[in-house]
């Protein structure tokens, strides 16, 4: 059976391709940020994963805990709260893009960014 | 006093705060708001050199390894910080200035994105963490966009999104290769890094080491509005009012040096490395300079500049001695304060005569004289024009190239600002001293008297830097020492 770490990272391999190829590729402007979600996602797993010890215990220290036993079995506490940190600013990002994209769908009438910029050029050589 | 280190993120920040939430009282939020600008530069002036260690973890020996290791996010504050911060203090007062004087009802959540980026951008100066480095670019880049999507130029909301997609791509490669540093090293404190490569408790050689420097170094690249993102970054500065652009621009400086510092101490072990920071910067001087050369368009013309100044810093850092990365981190002051004078000067011109197209634009001088030569002698630094500042920085990089066994990077150097001074001789002989077209309106306004006033100020400091440059060089280099 595969290794739940190896599985793990193999999972951020796949998000962060699958996410750059619909940044870069797709027209669709939802479909573009749906590609950065994965993105992030699959770099928050990526840290998560770092943090994995298989039959490791919470890293919380309780009175009675022998000290050497829990430095030796509790998993490793920092990437936990890194990636906390990280999904709070992914999500930020996330839904500043999201109403940026509104405010330019009630503009062009169009969720295509290549139709977007058509029209920009458009009205820019009218000008 | 070491308390003061951690206050000048927390003054601004709060601050920032504070004025969101009285948006509606006018008299209080201009007041608050341009009492606290005044602080902002004063602090640092105040504090002591020294470490904060947040919670007060001191660093700490561990009991399995025998290594030294901090426990806690800790801000360091030297001669560098002290310079930079100051500086962008001044850059924050003079912006705040100008904004609460050109506006009679002053908007609440503008100048909550002004004092929350700066407190992140004095955050990512102070901070020993590379992840803290990381989340306070991200705030900073948020920030950034709302500066843009709050300013009244037309296609702003397409250039922001434009910038957060980028930036979503560049941020999380950023972030994993801070995740890949952790990996291998079981810390985001710099300064543990640094140990843990230094006893060569991880193997510099190995492909995770080189993948970790090559994910960070493409985020720097973005942050920092290098080549490939050298595009966006100048559109940006483009499509924000004339005295966000000039902040901006300060922020993007600050953020270039401040991650590059970071990544100096971390992989400058590398061969590699140093090849990677000429090879960009090259890049950007020339990139920068030959689309400034093809705009017609003024404010993008300098945006484009701007870029290729960056060139001249990350030259000076990627030489690698001690004289070349004095050169390069004053390149980084000259370039702040320059720039921002030029950004200010050319959007008030857009802004009275509503275009910023060189083929629309003619006979201004006759209108604006004084505004007309105050952006001549920021262009004359800003091409390296003796006895202006930017002179005295270029001749230290070119110096450093020349005694580092590189004529041709100098070469490079010197053609570059020539072509600078040929960009900028063209666009304000299209502005200023070619007859004015018919059809150009010029509006009964004045240039209000803050600009003037902001723009005389960093005049000033040009012209006293590039007559004593040692008053910044002496700061530099006591850094410089340590960090070599």
């Amino acid at each position: 059976m595969l290794d739940l770490q190896l599985a793990s990272l193999f999972t951020v391999g796949f998000l962060i391709v699958i996410g750059l190829f619909s940044a870069i590729f797709i027209d669709n402007v939802i479909k573009k940020l749906m590609g950065i979600a994965f993105i992030e996602e699959g770099v928050n797993l990526f840290i998560v994963t770092l943090g994995y010890k298989e039959g490791g215990i919470v890293p919380i220290y309780l009175p009675g805990m022998d000290a050497n036993w829990f430095s030796s079995t509790a998993a490793y506490p920092l990437p936990y709260g890194l990636v906390l940190t990280s999904i709070v600013i992914g999500a930020s990002t996330l839904a500043v893009m999201l109403a940026l994209t509104m405010v330019l769908y009630k503009k062009y009438g169009t969720l295509s960014a290549s139709k977007m910029l058509a029209s920009r050029e458009e009205s820019e050589l009218n000008e | 006093m070491n308390e003061l280190i951690p206050i000048m993120v927390i003054i601004p920040m709060t601050c920032a705060l504070l004025l969101s939430l009285f948006s509606n009282q006018n008299k209080l939020i201009k007041g608050l708001a341009f009492f606290v600008a005044i602080c902002i530069p004063i602090i640092p002036l105040l504090s002591n050199y020294g470490l904060h260690y947040f919670g007060g973890h001191a660093p700490l020996i561990s009991n399995l390894t025998g290594v030294l290791y901090h426990p806690a996010v800790t801000y360091s504050f030297q001669s560098l910080q002290k310079l930079f911060i100051f500086l962008l203090g001044i850059l924050v007062f003079l912006v705040v200035f100008i904004y609460i004087n050109s506006y009679k009802k002053a908007s609440g959540p503008y100048l909550f994105l002004i004092f929350m980026g700066t407190a992140a951008i004095t955050a990512l100066m102070l901070s020993d963490d590379i992840f803290h480095m990381f989340i306070f670019f991200e705030i900073a880049a948020l920030v950034q966009v709302g500066i843009i999507a709050a300013s009244s130029i037309e296609d702003r909301y397409e250039t922001a999104l434009k910038y957060m997609i980028m930036g979503s791509i560049g941020g999380p490669m950023l972030l994993l290769g801070i995740g890949i540093l952790l990996a291998i090293t079981g810390s985001v404190n710099i300064t543990d890094i640094v140990y843990a490569i230094n006893h060569n408790l991880v193997s510099m050689n190995s492909p995770v080491f080189l993948l970790a420097c090559g994910l960070i170094f493409f985020g720097w690249l973005y942050t920092s509005g290098l080549p490939p993102f050298h595009t966006i970054k100048s559109a940006v500065y483009s499509k924000a009012e004339p005295h966000a652009a000039a902040l901006l621009q300060a922020f993007t400086v600050i953020t270039l040096v401040s991650i590059l510092i970071a990544m100096f101490r971390i992989f400058s072990n590398l061969p590699i490395f140093e090849a990677l920071l000429v090879g960009f910067a090259l890049l950007a001087m020339i990139l920068g300079i030959s689309m400034a050369l093809t705009q017609n368009d003024f404010r993008r013309m300098i945006g484009f500049l701007a870029v290729g100044e960056l060139g001249f810093i990350v030259l000076g850092i990627g030489l690698n001695t001690e004289f070349a990365l004095t050169a390069g981190l004053f390149q980084a002051i000259n370039e702040m304060i320059v720039t921002a004078l030029l950004f200010i000067g050319f959007g008030v011109v857009a802004d009275l005569i509503k275009t910023s197209d060189i083929r629309k634009t003619g006979g201004l001088i006759a209108y604006y004289p004084k505004l007309a030569i105050m952006i001549l002698i920021g262009g004359f630094s800003m091409a390296g024009v003796p006895p202006l500042n930017g002179f005295q920085s270029k001749l230290m990089l070119i110096q450093a190239s020349l005694s580092s066994g590189f004529p041709e990077i100098s070469i490079i150097a010197i053609l570059v600002s020539i072509a600078t001074f040929v960009v900028f001789v063209k666009v304000f002989y299209a502005m200023f001293l070619k007859p004015k077209p018919n059809d150009l309106v010029i509006p009964n306004k004045k240039v209000p008297r803050s600009t003037i006033f902001a723009m005389a100020i960093l005049l000033i400091m040009c012209i006293i830097l590039g007559l004593f440059p040692s008053i910044i060089t002496g700061y530099i280099s006591g850094f410089v020492g340590g960090l070599l």
